[in-house]
C-alpha cells in the first residue's frame, strides 16, 4: 500500500510540473483558454498573467510535493487542484465542447469532452489515494535526496517546456501574403 | 534504510520515466510528415545573417545585394531530383536574383555534380548543421527565398519545378505589415503552408 501511496504522490507531482512546464512554452494560447471560464471582459495582459501565474503554480505545487512529501497540507492542495480540474473539465464540457482546453499546452492536443472530464476524476482519485497516510520513515528526505529531487523537478520542467515548444511552434497561424 | 528512501527511489524512477517519455512523444511527433511540413521559417522572420566564401573566392553575403536571394538547402544529391533542378535553370534567367546552393557540411562532390547539370553560375557554399538548424531546415532539397531586408519571403521543400517557380511569385509578393516579426523572434511554417 505504501508504494502505491508513493506511485500516487509522485505521479500528481510529476503531472502538475509537466502540465504547468508545457503551459510555460506558450502561455498566450493557454490564455485563450482561460478567458473562456471569465464572464467579463478583462484586458488581454491580465489574462496572459493569470495564465502565467496558473502555470507557475501548478510548477510550483509539483515541485514543492515533490522534494517535501512529508507535508500533508501539500496533498490536501494537490486533492484540491485535482477537483478543480474536475470542475474545470465538467464546465469546459458543459460549456466550450470541443474547444482545446490546453491542459498541457500544447504538448497533447486535448479537448473539453467526457474523456477529458473523466480523466479529471481519475486525477482526483490518486490525489484521494495520495492522501492516504503513509509512515513518516518512507517520506524522511536528508538534504542530498532534497536537491537530488529538486534537480529531477527542474529537469522534468525543462524537458516539458522543450517539447511543448517544440511541438508547438506550428500551431501558430500562417502569415498571409497579399496580392499588389 | 530502505524504507527511509522508497520514496526518493520511485519519485527518480517516475520522473527519469517522465523525461524518457517525454522526449519519445515529441520525437516521434517531430518525425511525421505533418512536423516536416512546418520546417523552413515563415515569410517575414528575419533570416540568419551569413557571409560565406565559394570555391571560386566570391563572398556571398545573405541578406543579398540583390532584391531577393534563393538558398537552395541541398547537395550533390540534387542530381536525384531533375524536376527541380529545371525549376532552377528557369528561375535562374531571373536578373534580380541570386541563387546559391548551400550545403550542411564540406561536400567535395556537390560543385562538380551541380556544373554537370547545367547549374552553373550558382555559388555552392559550405554551410554547417547548425545553419542550416537556424533555418529550421532539416530535408533536403530545401528552398528558402530571402530579400534584401534580410526577412524571408517564400519557403518550402521542394520536389518538382513548379513549386520553384510558385515560390518565386510568392517572394514577389509584399508581406503584410503584421507579418513583419521583430528580429529574433523564431517562428515556424504551419503544416500544410508548403507550395
Amino acid at each position: 500500500m505504501n508504494v502505491l501511496v508513493l506511485c500516487a504522490k509522485t505521479a500528481l507531482a510529476c503531472l502538475l510540473i509537466v502540465a504547468g512546464g508545457a503551459k510555460l512554452s506558450d502561455p498566450a494560447s493557454f490564455a485563450s483558454t482561460v478567458r473562456l471560464f471569465i464572464p467579463v471582459r478583462v484586458a488581454w495582459p491580465v489574462l496572459s498573467a493569470a495564465a502565467v501565474g496558473v502555470s507557475l503554480g501548478e510548477v510550483a505545487v509539483g515541485v514543492a510535493s515533490l522534494t517535501l512529501p512529508a507535508i500533508t497540507a501539500l496533498d490536501v492542495l494537490v486533492f484540491a487542484i485535482a477537483c478543480a480540474f474536475v470542475a474545470v473539465s465538467a464546465m469546459g464540457y458543459a460549456f466550450h465542447r470541443g474547444r482545446s482546453c490546453r491542459c498541457f499546452g500544447t504538448l497533447f492536443q486535448r479537448k473539453f469532452d467526457a474523456a477529458g472530464v473523466l480523466r479529471s476524476a481519475v486525477i482526483a482519485g490518486i490525489a484521494a489515494v495520495a492522501l492516504v497516510h503513509v509512515g513518516a520513515a518512507a517520506l524522511q528526505l536528508d538534504a542530498t535526496a532534497r536537491v537530488l529531487l529538486l534537480a529531477a523537478a527542474g529537469l522534468l520542467t525543462l524537458a516539458a517546456f522543450t517539447a511543448a515548444r517544440a511541438r508547438g511552434t506550428g500551431s501558430e497561424p500562417e502569415p498571409k501574403v497579399v496580392a499588389q | 534504510m530502505i524504507l527511509a528512501s522508497s520514496f526518493v527511489v520511485v519519485a527518480l524512477v517516475l520522473c527519469m520515466a517522465t523525461v524518457l517519455a517525454l522526449f519519445g512523444v515529441t520525437h516521434v511527433s517531430m518525425s511525421g510528415a505533418e512536423a516536416i511540413e512546418r520546417d523552413g521559417l515563415a515569410p517575414g522572420v528575419h533570416a540568419p545573417v551569413w557571409s560565406l566564401v565559394d570555391s571560386a573566392g566570391k563572398v556571398v553575403r545573405s541578406p543579398p545585394p540583390t532584391p531577393l536571394q534563393l538558398v537552395m538547402f541541398t547537395d550533390h544529391s540534387l542530381k536525384a531530383f531533375p524536376s527541380v533542378v529545371d525549376g532552377l535553370r528557369e528561375v535562374m534567367a531571373q536578373e534580380l536574383l541570386e541563387i546559391v546552393v548551400l550545403t550542411r557540411q564540406r561536400n567535395e562532390l556537390a560543385e562538380s555534380v551541380l556544373r554537370s547539370i547545367g547549374l552553373d553560375g550558382i555559388s555552392v557554399l559550405t554551410g554547417s548543421p547548425s545553419l542550416y538548424a537556424a533555418y529550421n531546415v532539416r530535408v533536403t532539397p530545401f528552398a528558402i527565398f530571402v530579400d534584401s531586408a534580410g526577412r524571408v519571403r517564400a519557403s518550402s521543400l521542394v520536389n518538382e519545378a513548379w513549386q520553384v517557380t510558385k515560390l518565386l511569385q510568392l517572394a514577389d509578393l509584399p508581406l503584410e505589415q503584421e507579418n513583419l516579426a521583430p528580429r529574433g523572434r523564431f517562428r515556424r511554417r504551419t503544416a500544410g503552408a508548403g507550395v
